[in-house]
């Protein structure tokens, strides 16, 4: 056995509890996993239906577990792991798999197929098979982790420019953009880049939230990889921070996994030393509109909008209505995908595919179902509150010749808040281009 | 002498970790000691290109920010 091997099936036998083990077991062959996939939808083949791929993870694990199975393998398609298998394996988990999780809510026995392409995930990357574009990401952010003195002065300068931004477009020239600040009650993680910087600074002032940001930003690819050490080393960054800050509560950017990881991950990562509220920057926001705390015009965004519920956020995250109140709070034609909310489509950006570009064509393909429900909206604004959603459906976009805007949800939000000047790139003959609507009121 | 470049790209436009990604990409089509010159316009290049040249062991040689737009070049070391 090589050490490739051995390493991928001591992961296996690591991962195994009761969850795990329930999904490798309990699955009944009724294939009602098949509609709900995505990739099945876009291209309905027996390799793209989620219990045919599971299957491939329970041959190996009966040829591990079943005596019967390991004797006469022939009899159960059981299957000694090998590197052609765990190379197929790989394949299938970081290429044929978003973890969108459809498929198990529609499971009539609730079968965690996700939970069983994580498991392969995390055989691959201790097997040293993983994506390594995911493996370097998730390095990297460690390495700024380790040492952030190497690029922190340069992040100040950039915080420093984008205040001059943000006090030009609120025309307020107490607008801060608060780093490091100690005893703040939230602590904003964003992503890396200003464009989930600036917009929520916009509301935060206008809120006069006691906010600050850090010098760490919320994307975990460690996540993707299944890789529960890695994943840990990268949110320790914030977990730390939020401890030495003294803040009260987390706030994370609109991004899924980032939200799922903080959310529901990092509170049994680092039980005891995490005692913080956790909410998406989607919450605060239907929290200020509700409270009056930020202004908004209900009228203040006059085009066609829809919203693409992100898989983490929606289905695993429970965000099904904040977005909407939002929404329907400054959009005056707000136009419904159908399905969506917990059984929303996937667009199949997820699980870290869009990083990987040895599988652009396989992830364009699978957004077809996606891009075929936005046309049917006829909405001309896409809102996604997620990066790898929105990344996935500009590619979408050009590709399917769309014809759409897509942005943010604070993004649009700023622009309802009728601000002496509008965000970069959120012009409203940008936004609405091409589009006959009425001059907002 | 100054080394010139072997690979120019243009990362305008493109968001973190999308730099990082191409970068990655890109630093395998040349050869060890060779140079690859890029420009970006997310400032999260300032922090993400740094750590991931440490992290996968190649020099940066320069990072620098001109008005909007964000220069490095980058060499293969291994």
């Amino acid at each position: 056995m090589t050490e490739t091997i051995e390493l991928a099936l001591k992961t296996l036998e690591a991962q195994l509890n009761q969850p795990l083990e329930t999904a490798l077991e309990a699955c009944a062959r009724c294939g009602i996993c098949a509609e709900a996939c995505h990739y099945y939808r876009a291209e309905p083949k027996v390799e793209h239906i989620p219990a045919y791929r599971a299957e491939q993870l329970r041959n190996v694990y009966r040829y591990e577990h079943d005596f019967i199975s390991r004797l006469f393998p022939v009899w159960t398609r059981a299957k000694k792991l090998d590197e052609t298998t765990l190379a197929n394996l790989t394949e299938i988990a970081f290429s044929q798999c978003t973890l969108c999780r459809r498929c198990t809510v529609n499971c009539p026995l609730g079968v965690d197929t996700p939970l069983m392409m994580r498991a392969i995930r995390a055989m691959a990357t201790a097997g040293g098979t993983a994506p390594e574009i995911l493996v370097m990401l998730a390095d990297a952010a460690i390495e700024k982790g380790n040492d952030p003195s190497f690029y922190k002065e340069m992040f100040l300068e950039q915080i420093a420019d984008m205040e001059k931004q943000l006090r030009d477009i609120t025309g307020d020239e107490n607008a801060t953009i608060p780093v490091e600040k100690q005893g703040a009650k939230i602590l904003y993680v964003p992503l890396a880049g200003a464009h989930t910087i600036l917009p929520p600074a916009v509301v935060f002032n206008a809120a006069k939230e006691d906010w600050t940001l850090s010098i760490f930003e919320a994307s975990n690819y460690g996540v993707f990889l299944a890789d529960v050490n890695r994943a840990k080393q990268v949110a320790k960054r914030i977990v730390d921070e939020a401890n030495r800050l003294g803040v009260e509560e987390i706030v994370i950017s609109e991004c899924g996994h980032a939200y799922s990881c903080y959310r529901w991950d990092v509170p049994n990562w680092f039980a005891g030393q995490f005692d913080f509220k956790v909410r998406s920057l989607i919450e605060v926001l239907a929290g200020y509109i509700s409270d009056g705390k930020i202004k908004v015009d209900p009228t203040g965004i006059p085009g066609s909008v829809t919203y693409h519920d992100s898989c983490n956020l929606a289905r695993n995250g429970g965000l099904l209505e904040e977005p909407r109140y939002v929404l329907k709070s400054i959009v005056r034609d707000f136009r419904e995908m159908t399905p969506n909310k917990a059984e929303a489509l996937c667009c199949g950006g997820g699980g870290g595919i869009v990083a990987l570009a040895e599988y652009a064509e396989r992830r364009i393909a699978a957004g077809k179902p996606k891009a075929d429900q936005i046309k049917s909206t006829g909405a001309r604004t896409v809102v996604a509150a997620c990066e790898n959603c929105r990344l996935q459906i500009g590619d979408l976009n050009e590709h399917y010749n769309l014809n759409i805007h897509v942005t943010a949800l604070t993004d649009l939000v700023v622009q309802a808040m009728r601000l002496p000047k509008p965000l970069p790139g959120m012009e409203a003959e940008h936004l609405f281009e091409g589009e006959q609507v009425e001059a907002p009121r | 002498m100054t080394e010139t470049p072997k690979l120019t790209l243009d990362f305008k436009g493109l968001l973190c970790p999308m730099p990082v990604v191409k970068i990655a990409q890109a630093i395998k089509q040349v050869q060890v000691g060779e140079l690859i010159e890029a420009i970006a316009t997310d400032p999260g290049v300032m922090a993400d290109i740094p750590a991931w040249a440490r992290s996968t062991g190649h020099e940066l040689v320069t990072l620098e920010k001109q008005d909007k737009i964000f220069k490095f070049v980058v060499k293969r070391l291994k």
